[in-house]
């Protein structure tokens, strides 16, 4: 597991405009970018939001990631619901 | 001239961002409050104000987190965030001050990080944009790190209060400070909207009526289980207390606000 490579992925695409227009243009090539483990690179890929957070991405990571992609507060804390 | 002010104060970014899903009630009296606080300040004529601040990923990543943080430039720019509905402001700096702090923290032994720029997110902007509209007194930013274990303790924090007051008492400038953040909150986590009313009640109990000297004796486990991951956020009050141990704290407001999934509070200090 790699959680740095998925946060610094996580943290590029929120912070970085030029990194975000590339992420936008193709996800897939973008996340091939960074040294994930297959489960870590589909969860992003996917925007999985459970398994991002399950994965021990930081919540003020994963909601403005989450929040780029049009993720509402209702959906986002439903996708949490039941964890610690 | 010394500290003129000082004042602790949540940023809950729900105060500018969304302010109508609050019930009004509390709405008016987090921002009546911090309108009273503006008032303060600008009654003292500051020629510079510290913010004790957090952030939340704006400047620095898990490749360089520093411990405590200067900013030592001549501008910020801020807010980063799209959404908080305070216009986008270059804030000035004052690299003098900023400068003296450094050195001042470095001869007592504490060894600071600086950044020569850096970037305002809601931590710091929304403060600044309350109790200096205009923004035009310059800002010497303190930059804790309360996001990522492991942080400085509170009883560190407390101690870097008490060599940042001792240095500023000697300053021939006029020094307002803030601190901003907390209270408890679990902000994008699973128990998001989770306020811990008696934690923050008992926290803001002991600044304004105990001894103060007991905010030292937090520990990371306690602010982790009872005031969230936000609630670290409170070691910058308590770096505040230890820059005026002597200061008198007065409680303005506290609203767990439930729609700003935090408990807001607001808290002045006077010279006793």
């Amino acid at each position: 597991m790699s959680l740095y490579q998925l946060q610094k992925l996580i943290y590029h695409v929120n912070r970085d405009e030029a990194q975000r227009e590339r992420y936008r243009q193709n996800p897939a090539e973008f996340i091939k970018g960074y040294d994930l483990t297959e489960q870590e690179a589909a969860a992003a890929l996917n925007v999985d939001v459970r398994a991002l957070y399950t994965l021990g991405v930081h919540s003020l990571l994963l909601r403005p990631f989450t929040l780029l992609h049009k993720v509402s507060n209702e959906d986002y804390a439903k996708a949490l619901a039941g964890l610690e | 001239m010394a500290v003129v002010f000082a004042c602790a104060a949540s940023h809950a970014p729900g105060i500018t961002a969304w302010t109508e899903a609050a019930p009004k009630e509390q709405a008016d009296k987090i921002i009546g409050s911090y309108h009273k606080l503006q008032a303060m300040l600008d009654a003292t004529k500051p020629d510079a104000l510290l913010a004790i601040s957090v952030e939340h990923w704006a400047n620095f990543f898990l490749n360089q987190m520093p411990t405590f943080c200067i900013g030592r430039a001549d501008h910020y720019d801020g807010p980063v965030e799209e959404w908080l509905r305070i216009s986008k402001s270059r804030i000035p700096g004052d690299s003098q001050l900023s400068a003296e702090l450094l050195d001042g923290c470095l001869e007592a032994g504490f060894d600071l990080s600086f950044s020569d720029e850096l970037l305002f997110d809601h931590a710091t902007m929304l403060p600044i944009h309350f109790l200096t509209p205009r923004m035009d007194i310059p800002v010497v930013p303190l930059i804790l790190n309360t996001l990522t274990p492991p942080m400085p303790s509170p009883k560190r924090c407390y101690a870097l209060g008490r060599v940042l007051g001792e240095t500023l008492e000697k300053h021939s400038k006029r020094i307002a400070i803030v601190a901003t953040g907390g209270l408890s909150h679990w902000p994008g986590e699973a128990k998001h909207g989770k306020i811990n009313i008696p934690f923050d009640k008992r926290f803001l109990d002991i600044l304004t009526t105990g001894d103060r000297s007991q905010l030292a004796g937090y520990t990371h486990e306690e602010i982790n289980v009872e005031a969230g991951s936000g609630g670290h956020e409170i070691r910058t009050w308590i770096t505040l207390a230890g820059a005026v141990p002597d200061w008198k704290a007065t409680l303005l407001a506290y609203e767990p606000v439930v729609p700003w999934a935090t408990g807001c509070g607001l808290v002045t200090f006077s010279r006793s």
